[in-house]
Order: C-alpha cells, then sequence, then structure tokens
C-alpha cells in the first residue's frame, strides 16, 4: 500500500473522537495609540522609524540615512531615479545596499510588517538579500493585532508568498548574545507616511 | 546507552559551567515571562491554541487531505513518507532528479529526527546547516543540544577556536558580533551556488495549501528564493485548519521560544518561484502510533518552542545531550518512550514532575502527568529504570505503617545529628549526592504534640 494510504488508514484508526474547532474573537490591542506601540515595539526589537508628511520626502530621508552612493533598489513603483526591478533571476540582486519595499499592514503588538511578492517586484528574495530594508507603510495601515492583521489579509488569491517582517534578521545562538544582522538584512528602517 | 543520570553526573562535573548553561536558560525564561506579561488574554489564546490542535488530531485525515488538494492546486509536488528512511529517499530523489550535489538547509527538527544529514552525505551530497547554530554544531559533528538554541552548550571561546579552524577567522578572537559575520559572509557564498533549499515547516494551513516558517536570521529565506528547487519537510502533525488560527500560534510561538513579540520572519510559502519548483514533504515517523495512545497524544499538539526546556530544573542542570534524543527535555521525554521504551524508558524520570513545563506550555500539554503515566508504563514493563525499587518498597512499608514511620524517624534523626553535613552513610541514594540534608529536629511532630497534650491537662 503507498504511504499516503497507509498513513491515512492508521489516523483513522487511530485518531481520538471529534473535538470542536473553537470560533477565536478578534482580540483587539488595549493599547490607545496603535501608531505609537507599534513604533515603540519597532524600535525595541532594533528597527528604526521614520515619520514624513508625504512621500515626495522618501528621497530626503534615503540621503540622509544612507548618505553613501552604493546600489540601491526599489520596488516602489514611484520612485525616480532609484533602480527598479529589471529581472526576475534573484543572483542578480546581490550587492544590493539597501532595498525599498512597500509594507502593506502594520502590526502594533510586535512590529511585524505584512509583504507579499507584489510589492517585492516578484523578487521573493529581495528583503532578505539587500544589506539594509527600507519599508515604506502608512499609517492608515496600523493594525493591533495579528487577529485584526490576518482578518485584513483574508485568503491568498494570486500572491505565491507573504511574509511578516518585524526588523533586522537576528540571532542569539553565540552565548545568547544578541546580534543583529544575521544572515539577512543588518537594518530595518521604517518610513511612515500619513 | 549511558542512563540520563550518568550523563548528567559528567555534565555537572563542571559546576561553573553547568551554573552558566543553568543561567543562560533561565534568562530566556524570564524573557518570556515579560513578553507573556504583556499579552491580557494569554490564557485564553492558550486555550485557544489546545483546542485547535486537538480538533485537527481528531480530523487528520480530513484535513492532510484538503492541504494535499489545496497544495497541488497552487502548483507544489506533495509526497508522503511513512518512516525516517522514505523520507530521506524523496529528498534524495528529488536531489537526483536535479542532478544537484549541494543543499541548504535551515532549521529542521524533523531532519534531524530522520537524521537527513548523515544520510545524504553517504550518497556525497553536500548539506550545508545554514542557521547559525546549526551550521556551529555541524561542524562540530554534534546533535544540537536544543531544539530552539543549538549551540547553547557552547562557549563563546569553543566557537571562536571552531571558526578560525574552519573559517580562518583570528586566532582568539570570541566576539559574538564578528564571529556571527564571518558565518554571513561563509553562508552567503553557499545560498548562492547550492541547488536546492529544505526548511523544516512550523505551520501547514489545510485551506489554503501554505507552509508557514518562522525564523529570526534571514537563512531560511535566503535559500529558498535563491535555489531552484525548494523541499518543505513537516510532520503530519503541523497541521491547522484555517490561515487565521495563525494569529493565535503566531502569537504564541516565538513569546513562549525567546520572548519577543513574534520571530523576525514569518514566511507563507504557496507556490513556487517562477521556473521554481516547490516540494512538501508529510511525514509520519511515529506520529500515527502516538496518536493510538489516549494518555499520550495531546503531545502532538507540540509547536517546538522549546519553553519546557528552559523552565526544565533538570534539563538546565544536565544540559541537551544527557538525553540521547533528537528532542530533548520535558517534551522529548514524552514524546519518546513511545517510540523506543527499552531504550528512552530512564527519561521519563529524569524530572521532579514539578509541572513547571506545563504551566508554561503555550498549547497546554500535560507534560508534567504524562510523565508520570510514562513512568507507570516503564515500571510495570519492569525495566531497570522502573524507579529504584529497593529504597520504594521500604518508603512505601515505612509510609503505610504508623509505628514502623516513628521508629525510622527516629533512627534518621539519631544518625543525622551523629553525621551532620554530607551524609555518607546514606550514599546508596542519590539523593544526597549533591545536596545536605536539613538539620535535624530534636523531636518529631508527634512526639511534640503528646507532649502538648499531656502539658494542656
Amino acid at each position: 500500500m503507498p504511504s499516503k494510504e497507509t498513513i491515512l488508514a492508521k489516523i483513522k484508526a487511530n485518531r481520538p473522537n471529534l473535538w470542536p474547532l473553537p470560533d477565536v474573537p478578534i482580540f483587539e490591542t488595549l493599547a490607545t495609540d496603535k501608531k505609537k506601540l507599534f513604533i515603540q515595539i519597532l524600535e525595541r526589537g532594533g528597527s528604526k522609524v521614520h515619520c514624513i508628511d508625504d512621500s515626495t520626502q522618501i528621497h530626503q530621508v534615503l540621503t540622509t540615512q544612507f548618505p553613501e552612493d552604493k546600489r540601491m533598489v526599489s520596488a516602489l513603483p514611484f520612485l525616480e531615479g532609484i533602480e527598479g526591478i529589471t529581472t526576475l533571476h534573484p543572483d542578480f540582486y546581490e550587492g544590493t545596499e539597501v532595498a525599498i519595499i512597500e509594507g502593506l499592514i502594520g502590526v502594533a503588538e510586535n512590529g511585524a510588517l505584512w509583504v507579499t511578492e507584489k510589492e517585492l517586484g516578484n523578487v521573493r528574495v529581495l528583503p532578505f538579500i539587500a544589506q539594509h530594508l527600507v519599508m515604506v507603510i502608512s499609517e492608515k495601515n496600523i493594525v493591533g493585532t495579528m487577529h485584526e492583521a490576518y482578518r485584513m489579509l483574508g485568503l491568498p488569491t494570486t500572491s505565491g508568498f507573504g511574509v511578516f517582517i518585524a526588523g533586522p534578521s537576528k540571532t542569539a545562538d553565540i552565548e545568547q548574545s544578541l546580534v543583529i544582522g544575521a544572515q539577512g538584512a543588518r537594518s530595518l528602517l521604517v518610513i511612515l507616511t500619513p | 546507552m549511558m542512563p540520563h543520570a550518568q550523563k548528567a553526573a559528567i555534565f555537572n562535573k563542571d559546576e561553573a559551567r553547568t551554573d552558566w548553561h543553568d543561567a543562560s536558560l533561565w534568562m530566556v525564561r524570564k524573557k518570556r515571562d515579560f513578553a507573556v506579561s504583556e499579552i491580557p488574554e494569554w490564557e485564553f489564546l492558550r486555550e485557544f491554541a489546545s483546542d485547535i490542535k486537538m480538533h485537527t488530531l481528531s480530523k487528520l485525515d480530513d484535513y492532510l487531505e484538503a492541504f494535499e488538494k489545496a497544495a497541488i492546486q497552487n502548483g507544489a509536488i506533495v509526497h508522503w513518507a511513512a518512516d525516517a528512511k522514505e523520507h530521506n529517499d524523496i529528498v534524495l530523489s528529488i536531489l537526483n532528479k536535479h542532478q544537484a550535489k549541494k543543499m541548504v538547509k535551515s532549521k529542521s527538527m524533523l531532519t534531524e529526527e530522520c537524521h537527513l544529514n548523515e544520510f545524504l552525505e553517504l550518497h556525497n551530497i553536500e548539506v550545508i546547516d545554514s542557521d547559525l547554530g546549526e551550521r556551529i554544531i555541524q561542524m562540530l559533528n554534534e546533535p544540537p543540544s536544543h531544539i530552539v538554541l543549538p549551540a547553547i552548550h557552547l562557549k563563546k571561546e569553543e566557537i571562536g577556536e571552531l571558526f578560525h579552524r574552519e573559517l580562518h577567522t583570528e586566532k582568539g578572537a570570541t566576539d559574538p558580533q564578528y564571529l556571527t559575520e564571518a558565518a554571513r559572509h561563509h553562508l552567503r557564498e553557499k545560498f548562492h551556488t547550492a541547488q536546492v533549499a529544505l526548511t523544516g515547516v512550523n505551520f501547514g494551513i489545510a485551506e489554503t495549501g501554505e507552509v508557514v516558517v518562522c525564523t529570526n536570521e534571514g537563512n531560511a529565506d535566503m535559500g529558498v528564493h535563491l535555489t531552484p528547487v525548494q523541499i518543505h519537510s513537516m510532520g503530519i502533525e503541523k497541521l491547522i485548519p484555517r490561515r487565521s488560527d495563525l494569529a493565535v500560534f503566531t502569537r504564541l510561538l516565538a513569546r513562549s521560544a525567546t520572548g519577543q513579540p513574534v520571530t523576525v520572519f514569518t514566511s507563507h510559502h504557496r507556490n513556487p518561484k517562477p521556473a521554481g519548483e516547490m516540494h512538501i514533504i508529510l511525514v509520519d515517523n511515529g506520529r500515527t502510533e502516538q496518536l493510538g495512545k489516549p494518555d499520550f497524544r495531546s503531545s502532538l499538539k507540540c509547536i517546538r518552542c522549546g519553553a519546557c526546556m528552559n523552565t526544565c530544573p533538570i534539563y538546565r542542570r544536565s544540559g541537551g545531550h544527557s538525553y540521547e534524543t533528537t528532542i530533548p527535555g520535558p517534551i522529548g521525554s514524552i514524546l519518546t518512550p513511545g517510540i523506543d521504551l527499552k531504550k528512552h524508558g530512564q527519561l521519563p524520570f529524569a524530572s521532579t514532575l514539578c509541572g513547571s513545563c506545563t504551566d508554561v506550555c503555550p498549547v497546554k500539554i500535560d507534560i508534567h502527568t504524562q510523565l508520570y503515566k510514562w513512568r507507570q508504563i516503564v515500571s510495570e514493563a519492569g525495566l531497570p529504570e522502573g524507579g529504584n525499587k529497593t529504597m520504594m518498597s521500604i518508603m512505601g512499608n515505612g509510609l503505610a505503617s504508623p509505628s514502623f514511620f516513628h521508629r525510622l524517624g527516629n533512627i534518621g534523626r539519631k544518625l543525622l545529628r551523629l553525621f551532620p553535613g554530607k551524609e555518607r552513610f546514606l550514599s546508596f541514594t542519590v539523593w544526597t549526592k549533591d545536596r545536605d540534608l536539613p538539620k535535624a529536629p530534636v523531636e518529631s511532630f508527634r512526639e511534640w504534640y503528646a507532649k502538648q497534650a499531656k502539658d494542656a491537662q
């Protein structure tokens, strides 16, 4: 008998009686100021947050934060003068110093930002391969908890990959010492637009 | 196999190091407590998580079929493996199909359980564990000593020495930042040259066919998105019914594991990248057996956070390697006796039954109750680890007979007064090996009470 049938038959023989599936309520955050909490949790996790008045200021933030003339790649459609997505070949993006992408949902309770492959210009590796990551998100899209985030997300229809990113890559594998910049981005800058 | 107690005794020889190990893990436990305190509905979340998992187990066959159907619709290739050998054969066949000789792997306790690395190396495949802790122990040819913190037993001096040898870092360098940087460069090259990437799976979602991988370093995503072929190895108990259930589990997992509010990356993989291939291997390897044991099936709710290890006084002071199982600590001690009672039957005794593991478990597994129940089974099976039988029968008789107990107490108090400090005469029990007995009182409660009654007259 093929393994699939064996496994399923064993489960049928061994499974417990039907246990009811609970309806999980949408727990909301008790914080009155979600934006403040979002910023606070992001900073606690080693990220930087910059608030701007309108998206024309993104360029200015980028030049102040990254003054050196190094390779920047933007998956934002509206950032002029910065290299865009030109090929889907992932290795091409090795050597990217700064990647700029849009976050769709921000979660206040844990500082996580949701992106799908669409916001990455279909280059799934982009937020991981870049040395530094910049995520632009409107403060209107900040929700309190993961319950609210998944309610907004619903079920995926077209996107084949989505990820919550909650800071720069990190590790504490050597003697529990926190090191920021493990194998993905060394820093995360979140630009909050109105 | 050397019994856990003996291995622990060896571990305890270096007292300073034992204290250090104990303190490192207790720090993680404290971080967990802080992170938990930020969620007022924590206890409700545990209850929901437990119920969602129990529900899934009660319909696991239906959910597996739904998951497979959705995953195939997404464009993934789904495989079923009855045991470790079949799992390893499937991985090898995928590698062979692509004539791949190099595979990067991110953290997966399942592939440790299947001993995948050794198997692939026998077939001349280079396997690179890409999580920093895993890479360290792979270079040392050791198994992980903790499921979340695989190299928690090592000192930075030892890692510095290893990296000097393997990665040519400066001799004597021990700075974690510097060592991590060296590993980063070493691994970047591997991500670009490997043909296949394999990851473990934290959650499989039945309604969407997605696999969700929770990580901090970014290594899993580097591998998956840079190589043409991605493989996700998943124990069948990793399923959850709905995508929205992830809200419950992502809130619980990282807080319980490391005290972070969420892992840095929570990646939802639904379909292969353009021109890529995505494989999902569903692995049984004893899980359906465990499902058939009413007293122990709830151990399959485990989401592998490691909180029970961090809190366990035995684990913290004996180290993960003393268990000689893939999953050490309290959860490992209830998962493994079902696989091989003779080999792992001693592990349920490596516990004080204090119940701290049960208290911190985010999916409410009654770990200490199951440890107790395994002890009954081990004792009934007549295995030598079934407790100190002579001592237990003396104690049993003593506690059952008031007069005998009274006499035993008298003798004990006298002996304790004659030989204070470490009670050498009790060296036939292990109880006084590393601790002093308390000062003996002059009289027993019974004697004192009798006197009170007399005085009152």
